[in-house]
């Protein structure tokens, strides 16, 4: 296929252009409440040509089909040659790579049998039945999905890559007569199938939290100090301000640029916000992106100043900064946008006991449930929470919505937990070409003031 | 190799699903001409029935039909026991869905209309920002079954996508809407005036205060109501029981004003078809007839499972296995004129379009909706856009009363046609 590759490449009439060929096998198992919804594999094979020309646009041919990947080239010049930038796109200087990569996993799912597989999901599906009658119905999904992706381009780059991933999901839904509660659990990383073995725990946490939330009262709204847990507070960064970074999106919306000048102050001195694509075992790690830069860490907020943006090569170029390794593909069917890899909040020095001692009343937020922003404004439905009186963690309650303006809720983050982790469930990030693996890393924090809506 | 053939001698039931498509998408973004796309799609999924047990498995390599064999029969050795038995050749309704000219649209003309859009919309409001997406192509898919179905589908599928930014200090206004039809269609621009006309409508500004009041749905701001019951409906959500409307066969629900029907085999629209992705013929399904709940949406496994008969409502992508489906959705329209509603309103909210649509416990009913777009209603008249309003209720106890439902509806994202739809008491929430 290089030859082939490299042939389409050299008869491009285009400034510039990319080949970024996929094959990828996936099995799923999974079940809804009593039944098993489905045991199958398939097969996912295709490729995407993306030509750029400077005094036209950037021109895209998707496909299934690769035998003719000559005839892809030329359409995808004049794909290009249609499109009319106003000024001519450039593309930041990356190095010229040549690399093959591949991944050696401990007990390599694709060497697992699928009665093995659809067994997992069984028992664990079986778990969160069983827990209680309370429980009126399930998910509980398998997935594991193992791409080649090769990419080319016409500068003389070279990478084959090897993307593994496994997610074990499960949801309980219980109710109470009209009152209905869902909680969920999942695990997901680029490893092997003992990743997701024996964790029973996950499904029985899903069932138990589900049952529990039917006692829970809802919050009552107000102003609280409110602490988030980990997997919340890398959401929250991830969410409300990774995407303001992203230079796709500041580029372009004059607002944004003024939102998101270099050297203005997010937060108060302990706070420092990264986006790292390098990190071995996480699942927004590639040592490439698809446009095929090395991944590193950037910087965004450091000490609380606004310190760096997510590029791809075109914003770089754009902005006259250096390209970061964010320009991610959700597969062959998209071109790379700019898009966070494993963003998170840097650890801290204070402990949670300590984090929660002075606190007469607040609210202790966990886990995401669903949220939205709107440029500086954001709301957040937290999974579960808790109060917090007297300095220690009371009742569960439900409900928490979290909602207010991100400028002033950065600067009210007052504390920073010295238990930071990177969450091992499986997060995804939506932004315009659906699912993409991301990481979302972060300790305890503590916001001070945060408009609570209860029901 | 014919796979049919093939797997007939390895499992009792056998279907073969093959599709092919092409599409050509042309893009403004803030105004200009962006990028260009061509998307070509192959691929085959196949359901196999052996022992009783059936199995999926999808491939778009069609290099690799072996393995997709192997696939298929290993997925059935651990599929799901089910009865369920694949159709034989139906007779079906006529349902044009596809036409030459979509397919001959050249790349140029796509453009042009295109800039007419972005004209349109600037001229009404210079500061705006325009994204249009322009899409046409053409997609071919068969479905042959052991039993001896045999259907094939071409389908000439256009799209217009339209959205509008406008931000005026911290006012910021969002608008999308969107046009779909598979035989071409004169009248592109309809869609563009009307979003033209709420544009100029925005511009002025009105009060509102908290309270129960009664609320207009536009046919966008509708779908809130929509939503809910499109779930609601779904055979699956029946049969697994978190359907409010589960066991309610019979009943009146709703207001009688309410008549809900599900259509495929209205020309031109985006999900009609002359049969449905299991090869089951499509017909007019009606939902519910004033306010009287007669049926539910079925494919055929949720069929098998509930004990009745599909509905013609499977739907599935290349990578999954069917599920039902709504196709084209529609709640009829009624007696009255909108602007006779209108008239009638003493004091009052019409919603045009709503933030975190489906977010929450959507299947229970239940909505709580930020406002995007809505205006204040005053004696009589439409007096001026409101900001930072929600709305919240349960459809499953607001649309008990329906004060009026208008004469006039609209296609929505493609496959939902709804009328204005009036409730006279919804609890509506002003930020002060």
């Amino acid at each position: 296929m290089r030859e082939q590759i490299h042939a389409a490449l050299a008869r491009s009439k285009a400034d510039y252009t990319e080949i970024r060929l996929e094959e990828r096998e996936s099995t799923t198992v999974a079940y809804r409440g009593q039944d098993l919804e489905t045991a199958q594999a398939v097969i996912d094979a295709g490729g995407i040509v993306r030509a750029m020309c400077h005094d036209g646009g950037w021109g895209v041919v998707t496909f299934n089909d690769r035998s003719d990947l000559l005839e892809k080239v030329d359409q995808a010049y004049e794909c290009a040659r249609v499109a009319q930038s106003e000024q001519p796109i450039e593309l930041a200087q990356i190095l010229i790579s040549e690399d093959r990569l591949s991944v050696n996993l401990e007990d390599d799912f694709r060497g697992v049998s699928l009665a093995d597989k659809k067994a997992l999901a069984e028992r664990y599906n079986q778990i969160l039945l069983t827990h209680s009658d309370k429980i009126v119905d399930t998910h509980c999904t398998y997935n594991d999905t193992f791409s080649h992706v090769t990419f080319a381009n016409s500068e003389g780059t070279y990478i084959e890559d090897e993307r593994p991933m496994v997610t074990i999901y499960t949801v309980a839904i219980a109710r109470d007569g009209d009152n209905v509660q869902t909680a969920t659990e999942s695990r997901s990383g680029q490893e092997g199938f003992g990743f997701v073995q024996e964790r029973e725990t996950l499904a029985e946490a899903a069932a138990q939290r589900a049952v529990a939330l039917l006692a829970a009262d809802s919050v009552v709204g107000g102003q609280y100090p409110v602490v988030l847990n980990p997997r919340l507070a890398g959401v929250f960064i991830h969410e409300a301000f990774g995407h303001l970074s992203e230079s796709d999106f500041v580029y372009e919306n004059p607002r944004a640029q003024e939102m998101m000048v270099l050297g203005r102050r997010f937060g108060q001195d302990i706070l420092t916000v990264y986006d790292d694509g390098s990190l071995p075992g996480l699942r927004g790690t590639h040592k490439y992106d698809d446009e095929g830069t090395p991944t590193g860490r950037a910087d965004l907020i450091k000490d609380g100043i606004l310190v760096g943006r997510l590029h791809s090569r075109e914003t770089a170029a754009k902005m006259g900064e250096s390209p970061t390794g964010n320009a991610r593909a959700t597969g062959y069917r998209y071109p790379p946008i700019v898009r966070m890899t494993n963003t998170a909040i840097e650890g801290g020095d204070i402990s949670f006991e300590n984090m929660i001692r002075d606190i007469e009343l607040g609210v202790y937020a966990c886990d995401m449930y669903g949220g939205q922003t709107a440029l500086e404004n954001f709301s957040f439905s937290s999974a579960y929470a808790y109060m917090i009186r007297d300095g220690a963690v009371a009742e569960l309650v439900k409900d928490v919505i979290l909602s207010g303006n991100l400028f002033t809720t950065l600067m009210n983050i007052d504390a920073i937990g010295d238990d930071f982790s990177w969450s091992k469930s499986g997060g995804s990030c939506g932004k315009g070409q659906g699912g993409l693996p991301v990481t979302f890393g972060a300790p305890h924090i503590r916001i001070q003031d945060v408009v609570i809506g209860g029901k | 190799m014919d796979l049919l053939s093939e797997l007939q001698r390895q499992a009792d039931q056998v279907e073969v699903v093959e599709i092919e498509s092409e599409s050509t998408e042309v893009g403004f973004e803030a105004n200009r001409l962006k990028s260009s796309q061509v998307e070509g799609t192959k691929g085959v999924a196949v359901r196999v029935v052996v022992d009783g047990k059936l199995g999926f498995a999808a491939s778009s390599d069609m290099s690799a039909l072996d393995r997709l064999v192997t696939n298929a029969l290993e997925s059935a050795a651990y599929g799901d026991e089910i009865p369920i038995v694949f159709p034989g050749h139906q007779e079906a309704p006529q349902v044009r869905t596809y036409d030459q000219a979509i397919v001959d649209l050249p790349i140029a003309q796509l453009v042009e209309i295109g800039r007419e859009i972005t004209d349109h919309i600037l001229q009404i409001e210079p500061d705006a920002q325009v994204n249009v997406a322009l899409e046409r192509g053409v997609q071919r898919a068969s479905i042959r079954n052991q039993a001896g179905a045999d259907v094939s589908f071409e389908r000439s599928p256009l799209s217009i996508f339209l959205e509008v930014q406008r931000v005026k200090g911290d006012d910021v206004l969002m608008m999308f809407d969107m046009h779909g039809t598979t035989v071409w269609d004169e009248d592109y621009m309809g869609f563009v005036r009307q979003i033209g006309e709420k544009l100029e409508r925005a511009k002025r500004s009105a009060t509102l205060k908290s309270g129960h009041m009664p609320v207009l749905f536009a046919p966008e701001g509708a779908l809130v109501l929509g939503l809910p019951l499109m779930l609601g409906i779904n055979g699956k959500n029946v049969y697994t029981g978190v359907s409010p409307m589960r066991d309610k066969i019979g009943a009146t629900l709703f207001d009688g004003k309410l008549t809900l029907v599900d259509d495929a085999t209205i020309d031109a629209k985006f999900a009609s078809a002359a049969y449905d992705d299991e090869g089951v013929a499509h017909r007019r399904n009606v939902l519910v007839e004033q306010g009287v709940l007669h049926s539910f949406l079925y494919d055929l496994k949720t069929a098998v499972q509930s004990g009745v008969e599909s509905t013609g409502n499977a739907s599935r992508g290349l990578f999954n296995p069917p599920s039902p489906s709504p196709t084209n959705l529609i709640f009829q329209s009624g007696e009255t004129p909108l602007a006779e509603i209108i008239a009638g309103i003493d004091e009052g909210l019409l919603v045009e379009d709503v933030l975190g649509l489906g977010q929450g416990n959507v299947i229970s009913g239940a909505f709580s909706n930020s406002l995007s777009l809505a205006f204040k209603i005053e004696k009589g008249e439409i007096v001026g856009r409101v900001k930072d309003v929600s709305i919240a209720g349960n459809i499953y106890e607001l649309l008990r009363e329906i004060a009026a439902v208008s004469r006039e509806s609209k296609w929505v994202y493609n496959s939902f046609r709804l009328p204005y739809v009036l409730l006279p008491d919804v609890n509506v929430v002003a930020k002060k």
